[in-house]
């Protein structure tokens, strides 16, 4: 019994002593675990949310290529700018394959060169794998929307997601107003993103005339914004944002003169 | 041969009632449309128009559902017989061991394979009322999913005859979704192991159950088209060697078997 008592005070001590101890050692900031945001999802899952947006965000870019991951691929930004180059061709085959399994579906050389030693590859390539590599573009590329939204459901701090979710929307669906809506909702939970207001003058400046000045106004607000929370301290991204409003803002100068 | 034939009629039948009157299939049905409903419903920054998230969605479902049914019907065919002692009675009849597993196995495979093709009529409905049409790729996707219960009920058999109820559902599930999911990475995870793991890990390729073969989803979902036919033969050839194998071991542990 007594051993019980000791036991039983010994585990009492230590679950008030050791998170006393380490807020002391470690400060307040340096505690692992802080609910960022509110509801179910940001107590429950914490951290792991940040995970969870990524993975959707890089769902919604394999369903950008019709289903094929490609996150062995290229990045984002220069996925984008592939995109645009490539605007007007719905299918075409991919010359940038990795050797994954996906991607040796399209290669008849290199899935030949693997069979002669794997069947099970053989058969993997053949089953998981297109024979023409598409892309998503016009109003199909609404099939991006959910998994974009589930990832800013996730992580509402994802702002690689809104900007994706707003480019599809406003670049690929050619829906402006649903682009503005997207980056409303994503700045109204981020309200300090410099990339955020970036491209909601974007998205005002792709809208034509009627919206540059708006569009203006809003670069304008972006440049300050990053001021006013220290251009040093911001993040690379965040900074970039900032330099391409100014470049925006003199492009729209140079245009209102004319 | 009309015996044989009267027998595992008897013995099928008995397989498909035990699962339909279970009502397992019921509330499987029950939890995916709990899940699918509200997600059909959803409309995401109040963009309309995206389906491709509800089939993939659904299919997963149907996957899921369909290998916990085919994992159950396997597990209850022989264990539930010896825990209550009918396999003595069974066995008085004049019916082989042999002859009673496959009929047995006849049976879950049945019972499973409704409880799929209504899943897969469900499916096809929700398709349909949202305006989708019928896959190309359907007959293949859905021959694929067929054999792959089979495997999965040879799996379990197997394993009921092995070890105990709650070891054989947990490992069998471990396996097949491992495969499912991890199946043909196996390779690449075992270039960055010592070469001692990554012998274990190439015979664990070598061996375990392609489940992943048979998962056409993507296909379906994206509109890839259908698989070659060569490829769609021989991935039905590894099922049917398969099964055979599984079978055989199980019908040498149940012959060995003390009663």
């Amino acid at each position: 019994m007594r051993h019980w008592a000791l036991a039983f005070a010994a585990a009492a001590f230590a679950v008030l002593a050791i998170p006393s101890a380490m807020r002391r050692l470690c400060g307040d900031d340096a505690m692992p675990q802080v609910v960022r945001g509110e509801g179910a999802l940001a107590v429950a899952f914490g951290d792991a949310r940040e995970v969870l947006g990524r993975a959707l965000v890089q769902k919604a870019d394999s369903y950008f290529h019709g289903g094929i991951d490609m996150d062995c691929h290229v990045s984002h930004e220069a996925e984008r700018e592939h995109h645009d180059e490539h605007n007007d061709e719905h299918e075409h085959h991919h010359d940038e394959w990795c050797g994954c399994e996906e991607c040796a579906g399209g290669h008849e050389e290199q899935q030949e060169e693997r069979a002669a030693f794997d069947p099970w590859a053989w058969i993997n390539s053949r089953v998981r794998a297109p024979q023409e590599h598409m892309h998503l573009d016009g109003k199909k590329s609404v099939e991006l929307i959910p998994w974009l939204w589930a990832s800013v459901a996730a992580d509402p701090h994802n702002i690689e997601a809104w900007t994706t979710a707003a480019y599809v929307a406003g670049d690929m669906m050619k829906d402006t107003d649903l682009a503005l809506r997207i980056v409303a909702e994503g700045q109204a939970k981020n309200p300090k993103s410099v990339r955020l207001r970036f491209y909601e003058g974007r998205v005002r400046y792709a809208r034509g005339k009627g919206d540059l000045a708006s569009a203006r106004a809003v670069f304008v607000s972006a440049r300050d914004l990053a001021v006013s929370l220290g251009l040093d301290a911001l993040p690379e991204e965040e900074r970039t944002a900032y330099e391409f409003a100014g470049r925006f803002i003199e492009e729209i100068d140079r245009r209102t003169e004319k | 041969m009309k015996t044989a034939f009267r027998q595992f009629k008897a013995l099928v039948k008995l397989s498909f009632l035990e699962l339909w009157r279970r009502n397992d299939i019921f509330a499987l049905v029950l939890l995916g449309l709990a899940l699918m409903v509200p997600l059909s419903m959803a409309s995401p920054f109040g963009a309309d128009g995206a389906s491709r998230y509800l089939d993939e969605a659904a299919l997963l479902l149907v996957w899921g559902f369909s290998l916990f049914i085919a994992l159950g019907s396997g597990q209850r065919l022989l264990a539930p017989e010896f825990e209550a002692r009918t396999i003595y009675p069974l066995l008085a009849k004049p019916i082989s061991r042999g002859r009673l597993l496959f009929g047995k196995y006849l049976g879950a495979l049945a019972a499973s394979w409704s409880a799929l093709a209504f899943f897969y009529v469900l499916f096809v409905g929700s398709v349909l009322l949202r305006g989708g049409a019928f896959a190309a790729e359907l007959p293949q996707a859905l021959a694929l999913h067929f054999a792959f219960i089979a495997l999965a009920v040879a799996v379990s058999l197997l394993g009921s005859l092995l070890m105990s109820a709650s070891a054989n559902c947990a490992l069998s599930s471990i396996v097949l979704v491992g495969m499912f999911f991890f199946g043909r990475r196996l390779p690449e995870y075992a270039d960055g192991l010592n070469p001692a793991l990554a012998w274990l890990v190439k015979a664990v390729y070598a061996i375990a159950p392609h489940a992943e073969f048979f998962d056409m989803r993507q296909r379906l979902v994206h509109g890839w088209g259908a698989v070659g036919w060569p490829v769609f033969a021989a991935v039905l050839c590894y099922a049917l060697v398969y099964i055979a194998v599984l079978l055989g071991l199980a019908s040498l542990a149940l012959r060995r078997r003390r009663l």
